[in-house]
């Protein structure tokens, strides 16, 4: 079978690698990093396949293999790695690479290998969702009246920026993002169901199995069970559970998921900015899913500050961007929560405001283009994963008979 | 305190040579076959080295021990040697061109003019600890000759060890046994010296992936030497935690080097080799036992080393590619091992269960000369040696190397370049005094 071979295709992936650092290129195949890795659980041989297809350019294999989204980077590998070629670094290069070649418009490969280039397309859609919300001249009602309660003046929100204009912008966002995202996951579904062994052979990806495979990746994913397995490292000293990697992502993704449901229903079910105390169901949510959103997102930001050790030592920039712009996002949206309260308006309350609509407007539209991005890409690259090992039905039907 | 004795006007050799191992007893022999004179240095109680423990070697599977026992008696034996046993090198200081060598003599506690090597006094010790020799499976007693074939024959007595009952005074024919010795150090000068100071092994625990802290089934190679050895601590091959014949061996090779992560990248060279040899041994000495290494590749670059790697195909020991990522200690004493073999295209991925488990340990640098004399290392640790095309030659002038201290190399490479040391002595010694007499000649000449 012919294979098509990209020579400079490590080169590339090396530049998805936090700072240029990264040096896999030493990889001398040795497997230690599949046979200590806690998450390789059958035949499959990766990290190491991973990299033996990046070292010898084999990308259409590369990109076509979800086995590069079944890596949590415990770093286990990295720590043991003869020659230090810091697989788990790689694994996370390589994510990145693929999601920049499924993306049709080329833009988020430029984000991933530049900081410049992010932190300008960052400054440019912030300037220009600011602007946009600031023309409609809404004015900031610092005056006493329309008591929110206990007959103060308070906060008026939507008056400065109003409801309609948030949600509408919201909707166009939505359907740029999705037609975006749209593209990159037809992209990474028709490579890996185009895939071939090296013998030839087509998983059978049965229909019968379909849903039961997405049933289980999104359970997994909401559970993080494979997560989970990178506890067993088979070191004995373990970390303190608050402090694991699986309880820090679950902390940031429960938090986010919660502040989603809340702003949801929030819309769909309370007139736009109409006051509600702070035991209101959705805002109570919103607001301890906020607090555990930014317990994830401190912990995971001062292990990185402060972190000299595998797998904190080496964060990308993509990694970082990822973390501060939910963390100002989410900060800035706890502080609002806080503001409307305030018996007086206050011209820095409409402030936080406009930045934390701006910073979520930010995290909407960039969701295709950064590591957002993976919550769609793992998923899904999870379920095609369970798909793949689902045996044909002729063969379960086989298998049903002879038992 | 230990008094300082500056031997200036006695004992003074041609050449000194660090190490009484096979490639310091090589040096050594090399120059005084040629007249000159020399002190052979050795920190253990007897010379050999590592190599007289070793059972067989490679790739010719002769004894070891009956080729290295006539190298230590003819050192023994010769009269332009002498040999200073239980002694360190503590340093080195080079004036006007002469080494001068402080050596600390650390105390014997049994007098070697008076001892005659009757080892009386061992047959009588009551105090017995692991012996280092046989990697702790054996026995030893607190005084007593190092090993059957140890040069010199002469008692000595481990202070450590000693519960210092007396036995061994009063058993003594010769009256030799002095617990008042104090160790002593002593400067020789010298014109040369050869650096021959070998090499130890990084930890078993090195990796703690390994988990050898939890497992006595995992043991190190010089351990299976001596398992092997004809006259090793149980005289056949037993497992070390309940004795049992061991049916599935596992090799697992670069244990200790080419490992970045515990900080020893380079190549130990002797491994791949060694453990092939093993292997072999082991097929004779277990005829039903599963034998298998695990290996990243096998490095066969000596003469005669890949017909001896395709021989042990052969024979039946199996050959896995694959680094061994993880050792966990199951029920039975016996090991799983976790490793994924690059080879087979269907199953990446394997657990294999054995009773007994040799690791392939790092060579390290044995002695860190470089702060007290004039000597540099390299990065890796080991005796630098600059010039390419003459490998015995180190940073100071008149410090020559050989073996092992220069880096990781098999006992033929040792031997040649521990030949090729003594050439190079010879030569600067030849070159030193011919250009010193025509100096004094010219001083005559003028004066």
């Amino acid at each position: 079978m012919a294979h098509a071979i990209d020579v400079a295709l490590m080169d590339k992936i090396k530049k998805h690698g936090p700072g240029g650092t990264l040096d896999v290129s030493a990889c001398f195949n040795c497997g230690n990093c599949t046979a200590v890795c806690p998450l390789a659980e059958d035949s499959s041989g990766f990290p190491r396949r991973v990299i033996r297809m990046a070292q010898v350019g084999m990308e259409k294999e590369l990109l076509a293999d979800e086995d590069i989204w079944r890596c949590y980077a415990c770093g286990e590998c990295t720590k043991t790695c003869p020659r230090e070629a810091d697989p788990m670094q790689f694994m996370a290069a390589a994510r990145s690479y693929a999601i920049s070649r499924y993306d049709a418009t080329g833009l988020s490969g430029l984000m991933y290998r530049s900081v410049t280039v992010n932190i300008l397309v960052f400054l440019l859609l912030s300037a220009f969702f600011v602007l946009l919300l600031l023309s409609h001249k809404g004015g900031l009602e610092m005056g006493s009246n329309g008591a929110l309660f206990s007959g103060v003046g308070s906060t008026r929100l939507f008056q400065f920026i109003p409801g309609e204009w948030v949600h509408g912008i919201g909707v166009a966002l939505f359907i740029v993002i999705g037609a975006s995202l749209a593209f990159g996951v037809f992209s990474m579904i028709y490579k890996v169901m185009s895939r071939k062994s090296p013998s030839g052979e087509r998983p059978a990806f049965p229909l019968s199995a379909l849903i039961p495979s997405i049933v289980t990746a999104v359970t997994d994913a909401l559970n993080h069970r494979r997560f989970r397995n990178c506890d067993a490292t088979g070191q004995p000293s373990g970390e303190p559970l608050h402090l694991r990697a699986w309880f820090v992502h679950a902390s940031i993704m429960w938090g986010f998921i919660a502040m989603l449901i809340a702003t949801t229903v929030d819309y769909l079910f309370k007139p736009i900015g109409s006051p509600v105390p702070p035991w209101y169901s959705m805002r109570l949510l919103g607001l301890v899913g906020g607090l555990v959103c930014l317990y994830g997102l401190t912990i995971a930001i001062s292990r990185r500050i402060s972190g000299k050790e595998t797998p904190y030592d080496k964060s990308s920039f993509s990694d970082w961007f990822f973390l501060l712009l939910l963390t100002g996002t989410v900060l800035t949206g706890l502080i609002t929560e806080i503001v409307v309260y305030l018996p007086h308006p206050t011209l820095f309350g409409y402030v936080t405001f406009l930045t934390h609509i701006v910073l979520a407007m930010d995290i909407l539209i960039l969701m295709p283009l950064t590591k957002f991005a993976h919550v769609v890409y793992r998923t899904l690259a999870l379920a095609l994963h369970e798909w793949a090992l689902a045996p044909a039905p002729e063969k379960a039907m086989a298998a049903a008979s002879n038992a | 305190m230990t008094p300082t004795t500056e031997q200036s006007n006695a004992y003074r050799p041609d050449a000194l040579v660090v190490g009484g191992g096979i490639a310091g007893m090589q040096s050594a022999l090399d120059l005084a076959d040629q007249g000159l004179k020399v002190m052979l240095v050795e920190r253990g109680p007897s010379i050999g080295g590592h190599m007289i423990a070793l059972a067989k070697v490679f790739p010719t599977l002769d004894c070891a021990s009956c080729i290295t026992a006539p190298k230590m008696s003819a050192s023994s034996h010769h009269d332009n040697i002498k040999i200073l046993v239980n002694t360190e090198v503590q340093g080195i200081q080079t004036l006007n061109g002469v080494h001068h060598v402080k050596l600390l003599k650390k105390a014997t506690y049994v007098n070697f003019d008076k001892c005659i090597g009757c080892r009386l006094c061992e047959y009588a010790c009551d105090a017995e600890y692991p012996d280092p020799l046989e990697e702790g499976l054996g026995a030893k007693r607190a005084i007593g000759v190092a090993f059957t074939n140890a040069i010199p024959q002469k008692a000595v007595l481990d202070p450590e060890l000693c519960a210092t009952c007396g036995t061994c005074a009063r058993v003594c024919p010769t009256d030799a046994i002095e617990f008042d010795q104090q160790a002593e150090t002593v400067i020789v000068q010298t014109d040369a010296v050869v650096v021959a100071s070998g090499f130890a092994l990084n930890s078993l625990n090195v990796k703690p992936q390994y988990n050898a802290a939890r497992s006595k089934n995992i043991i190190s190679a010089l351990t299976m030497e001596r398992l092997l050895a004809p006259h090793g601590p149980y005289g056949r091959v037993l497992r070390p935690s309940d004795g049992k014949i061991p049916s599935s061996v596992a090799f697992v090779q670069c244990a200790g080097s080419r490992d970045a992560s515990i900080g020893v990248s380079y190549c130990s060279r002797v491994c791949c080799m060694y453990a092939i040899k093993q292997a072999m041994l082991l097929s004779g000495a277990l005829p039903i036992a599963d034998i298998t290494i695990y290996y990243m590749d096998i490095r066969a670059f000596g003469k005669g080393y890949e017909q001896f790697y395709q021989n042990a195909k052969a024979m039946g020991v199996n050959f896995v590619r694959g680094k061994v990522a993880r050792i966990d200690p199951v029920d039975d004493g016996d090991l799983s091992l976790h490793v994924e073999t690059t080879e087979d295209p269907e199953n990446f991925l394997q657990e294999h269960r054995h009773d007994l488990v040799v690791l392939a340990q790092g060579m390290l640098p044995d002695w860190d000369m470089s702060g007290t004399t004039p000597v540099q290392r390299s990065s890796d640790g080991f005796v630098a040696t600059p010039m390419l095309t003459s490998p015995t030659l180190t940073t100071a002038q008149g410090i020559f190397v050989a073996g092992v201290a220069a880096g990781p190399k098999d006992i033929v490479d040792t031997i040649a370049e521990a030949g090729a040391a003594a050439m190079q002595v010879s030569q600067y010694l030849y070159q030193k005094r011919s250009a010193n007499v025509s100096e004094s000649q010219t001083a005559v000449l003028v004066g």
